[in-house]
């Protein structure tokens, strides 16, 4: 595994091995299948999600013929975001909430605060504001009218939408496969640590996709091509 | 092993039953891996709660398994999933305060299936322990990884989610630093 002969390093690898570590836990197994049978605990829509698990590859393969449509999808799950996709539009309950410890951050800041590559958009510029939420889940970066929202979108989801119809459009950014929602929407924030999911406002209209191990979804551009422009520039 | 006995599972095709539902083919994957995870928890600093963590992580990996990408393998995915619970678990209560009390802690000696503490509590060593201790985060999750854990740099890259690059660069600046630290007092 390791070619490298310096004696310093080998030093370490020998005080690694020489390291007192308890020992593993011997009963792994059978805790980690009994905490599979029980129900997600925390999570909202658990049934849905299992849907979505199922359903998400045949959603990519099928989305594109109305049959398809009809037969299989009611939830769609992209880059960290889950759509569902309901019968009417959803309308706005309470008073819309920020996300979980939200401040502001310089770009540098924000930049130093994740664990995963911003990008920022050349066609827009340096944005208006930046904010980091919930211990560097989530930066939002804004300009006049526009939001963008990077996070880690490989290993959950972050976001839960609600739409009415039209069923979301599935397009290209150049090899990357993006998801447009053109329509009002209903979001909400799933915490990174569990808990209850945070309500924002409706959102506008919003192109997602995913770059590399970060989602992003690009909120109040109202036109599917000036999205698909800015993001094709995200740097 | 008696000759009789069917092969072992690979993991690629544990991970396909898995997907199918089979609960069985996935506690061949907790198995064959609860060391290394229990391992990469505690030297990252999960201290007491490793073993929390490291249940977490397979519960998680378990409901993400299609997020996997079957071309890739399956352990530097899973670490980085235990990398991410221990930083979850830790986050909150000061992180750099609680490994040093667990890397304080390996250093008294240890039980009887431990022989080689004696080797540990050599000055060198204790020192050499202390300075990793003490190196900025990134730097030591990279050292950590790299020459405790034993991973290569892709693999450590996969765990601690950051380009090959920044692995070369934080563990060249973490042996720098080790290296002077251990040459300053010895003079």
């Amino acid at each position: 595994m390791n070619s490298s002969d310096d004696p310093f390093e080998a030093e370490l690898r020998a005080l690694g091995e020489s390291l007192h570590v308890p020992p593993p836990p011997t009963a792994m197994a059978d805790r980690v299948l009994t905490a599979l049978r029980e129900p997600e605990p925390k999570r909202r829509f658990t049934t849905k999600r299992l849907v979505a698990v199922l359903a998400a590859f045949l959603v990519v393969l099928v989305a594109a013929t109305p049959q398809g449509r009809a037969a299989v999808a009611e939830v769609l799950r992209f880059a960290g975001v889950e759509i569902e996709v309901g019968g009417s539009a959803p309308l706005p309950s309470g008073s819309p909430s920020p996300l979980p410890s939200e401040t502001s951050a310089a770009l540098a800041e924000a930049r130093g605060a994740v664990a995963f590559p911003l990008v920022v958009p050349a066609a827009l510029g340096e944005p208006d504001q930046v904010r980091v939420a919930d211990g560097g889940q989530v930066v939002s970066m804004y300009w006049d009218g526009i939001r963008l929202d990077q996070y880690d979108g490989s290993l959950r989801e972050v976001w839960h939408k609600q739409l009415g119809d039209p069923y979301p459009q599935q397009l290209w950014l150049g090899t990357t496969s993006a998801v447009w929602i053109p329509q009002q929407h209903g979001i909400e924030y799933l915490p990174a640590g569990g808990g209850n999911p945070v309500s924002l406002r409706l959102a506008g209209p919003t192109l997602i996709w995913q770059h590399g191990r970060v989602g992003l979804r690009l909120e109040g551009v109202p036109d599917v091509e000036e999205a698909k422009k800015i993001a094709a520039s995200a740097r | 092993m008696n000759a009789d006995d069917p092969p072992p599972l690979t993991d690629d095709e544990a991970v396909g039953r898995s997907l199918a539902g089979d609960l069985t083919a996935y506690e061949a994957l907790v198995t064959r891996y609860t060391a290394i995870a229990h391992r990469t928890a505690f030297l990252l600093g999960a201290g007491d709660e490793a073993e929390d963590v490291v249940q977490e992580a397979f519960v998680k990996a378990y409901r993400h398994l299609r997020s996997f990408r079957r071309d890739s393998a399956f352990r530097p995915w899973l670490l980085r999933i235990v990398a991410n619970e221990t930083h979850n678990a830790t986050r909150s209560r000061g992180r750099r305060a609680d490994l040093s009390v667990r890397l304080e802690a390996v250093r008294k000696p240890g039980g009887p299936e431990d022989p080689q503490d004696t080797a540990v509590a050599g000055d060198r060593s204790a020192r050499l322990l202390a300075a990793v201790r003490a190196l900025p985060d990134r730097e030591r999750e990279a050292v950590v990884c790299r020459y405790f854990l034993q991973l290569s740099e892709a693999e450590t890259a996969e765990v601690l989610d950051c380009p090959i690059g920044s692995v070369k660069s934080r563990t060249h600046r973490g042996l720098r630093r080790l290296r002077e630290e251990v040459d300053r007092e010895l003079l």
